[in-house]
């Protein structure tokens, strides 16, 4: 029974086909601005109300540097918090809910290359937030001097595979796109409070610093803000997110089968 | 007929403790559309998704063109379509983009616009995917699945929720996908859909397969014969139940009401004719797959009739 097809016009592969998905959300999203307005409005506002509000002396309490740079160096990470918290487990969970997970597994697309393609999106989208909080910083308080490069990157990557696996897992386990868009506020606000843009950490009271240690995102933008500024070592904060990527590996492996 | 394309035997599926499927057992051969049909819940999903390689069994033997789902899923791609039930595209994309995205995940075996041309996509290239009508977005779903340029289509539930209009359009698309030469496999609960598409039909019930023929076949297995009903003189139907084929004779008055075998719907037209007769409302109902499937399924608790099935799962 000669019923075999040659194999010379299989199917793509999974970069491949990540690849080839990336680009097509790359599309819609350009005619979905409405929904990322808050992932690109909020971190800019704030940034530019609390860079204002405390004002430019050099202070013991933003580790000796100036509020207003300490403030800019710090938001950085926020559009990767809003993004990977809000954003894609809202995505995800919005897939799977309206069926389009499984329209592309029925084309043979496993749902772990959906989920890759819109982690990717995410990546591209966390840049240009990053970026729009430091074009607009740049006139108004300017842009402070990266102190060391070379880290600001790793804790940046790191910190994304870390908030990005976060987002996954949250999106894996909401039901509908509601549940993922509280779970998402859930998890961003105290983060973003507590780690990532609130008061600096030094004039919290000890049981706050404990939980701002804990959560991940405040981690990122410590390990970001304190390279970028040349304030401190950065090497407790890696640690913390190395952690935070082991649990957040198990948590994927665990959240992966629910969508099976 | 030849080899088949599809062969599940004994197949079974457990959801926890509950068994989902018993010994399911049914062929596929190329170039026909098979319907799986039988109520909701009773296991025809599950049945399509194994064969699909989408899901595991837990007993039995599938092979589709010479590859075991469970094992072979990557050769499948390449031979399976799909439509599987309450799928989306999202809402932003365009017929166009779709088309593009499929087509090159495939591989680019198909090109997009021949495809889209070939399935009346054209004029509804740039619409958004949330913009489309029932009727677009399976016209869309279809040709998506035909990306790959599969060997055997799997439609599951396609028509629901259509207007008679589409579900006809509809019907049309699912012949040509056949008529260009791949086995169709179509899910349904729609007897009528059945009926009137599909070239043979798996009925499934409670997970098993309770009959497999030709939706001719079990509609007269299974029911038996026809009903003829016409308007006529109660004096002219004396002895009319011994024309072959007639089994009862039944008159209200005015309207004369003759059941028996397929026969009967001539023999009984040819004694009337031989009366001098010529009833202008001559009716014959041959029954349909619709009440073959109530026969099978409805548990025989009605004391005053008691029909057996005739048509056993092979």
């Amino acid at each position: 029974m000669s019923t075999r097809l040659s194999t010379s016009t299989s199917t793509v592969r999974a970069p491949q086909a990540t690849w080839i998905l990336a680009v097509a959300e790359m599309r819609l999203m350009t005619r979905e601005w409405a929904a990322m307005v808050f992932a690109f409005a909020f971190p800019v506002l704030l940034m530019l109300i609390l860079a204002g509000v405390f004002g430019t002396e050099p202070s013991e309490e933003y580790g000796g540097a100036t509020p207003d740079d300490y403030y800019v160096a710090d938001y950085v990470a926020v559009p990767l918090g809003a993004l990977a918290l809000i954003g894609l487990p809202v995505m995800v969970a919005g897939y799977r809910e309206r069926g389009v997970l499984r329209r592309f597994a029925s084309a043979g697309v496993p749902v772990g290359v959906v989920l890759a393609a819109q982690a990717l999106v995410t990546v591209v989208l966390v840049v240009l937030g990053a970026t729009a909080v430091l074009a607009v910083a740049a006139p108004v308080y300017g842009v402070p001097a990266i102190q060391r490069p070379g880290m600001v990157l790793v804790g940046l990557a790191l910190g994304t595979v870390v908030m990005l696996g976060i987002g996954l897992v949250l999106g894996m386990l909401a039901r509908t796109t509601r549940s993922a868009q509280a779970l998402g506020l859930l998890a961003f606000f105290p983060m973003w409070l507590l780690g990532a843009g609130g008061p600096p950490r030094a004039v919290m009271p000890e049981p706050m610093q404990v939980v701002s240690d804990v959560l991940p995102l405040g981690r990122v933008s410590a390990a970001i803000r304190e390279s970028w500024l040349g304030t401190s070592s950065i090497g407790a904060d890696l640690t913390a997110l190395l952690a935070w990527l082991l649990i957040v590996g198990v948590l994927t492996v665990l959240a992966r089968r629910r969508l099976r | 007929m030849t080899q088949p394309f599809i062969s599940v035997h004994n197949l079974s599926k457990r959801y926890g403790g509950r068994q989902v499927l018993h010994d399911v057992t049914f062929e596929a051969y190329r170039g026909e559309i098979l319907g799986i049909v039988g109520r909701n819940g009773m296991g025809k999903t599950t049945t399509v998704e194994i064969v699909q390689g989408l899901r595991d069994r837990d007993g039995g033997q599938v092979d589709v063109a010479g590859h075991d789902p469970a094992h072979d899923r990557s050769a499948l791609r390449e031979v399976v379509g799909a439509q599987l039930q309450s799928c989306a595209l999202p809402d932003r994309m365009r017929v166009d983009e779709a088309l593009r995205v499929f087509t090159r995940l495939a591989g680019d075996v198909v090109d997009w616009r021949e495809l889209r041309e070939q399935w009346g996509l054209t004029q509804l290239g740039r619409s958004a995917y949330g913009g489309l009508s029932g009727g677009e977005r399976q016209r869309l779903f279809i040709a998506l699945a035909l990306a790959n340029r599969p060997r055997v289509v799997f439609l599951d539930e396609l028509t629901q929720g259509l207007d008679p209009v589409a579900r006809q359009d509809t019907w049309r698309l699912v012949r040509q996908v056949r008529d260009r030469g791949a086995t169709v496999v179509l899910v349904t609960h729609d007897m009528e859909e059945a009926h009137l598409l599909c070239d043979r039909v798996v009925l499934l019930h409670q997970g098993r397969v309770s009959a497999v023929g030709t939706p001719r076949e079990l509609a007269a297995g299974v029911c038996g014969g026809v009903r003829i009903s016409f308007s006529a003189q109660p004096v002219d139907l004396s002895g009319i139940e011994s024309v072959p084929g007639v089994a009862t004779v039944r008159h209200d008055g005015t309207t004369a009401e003759v059941t028996g075998s397929a026969v009967a719907a001539v023999t009984v037209a040819a004694e009337l004719a031989r009366r001098g007769l010529a009833p202008h409302d001559y009716d014959v109902h041959r029954p349909g797959l619709a009440e073959a499937f109530l026969l099978l399924t409805t548990p025989p608790a009605n004391e005053s009739e008691t029909v057996t099935p005739q048509v056993g799962a092979r």
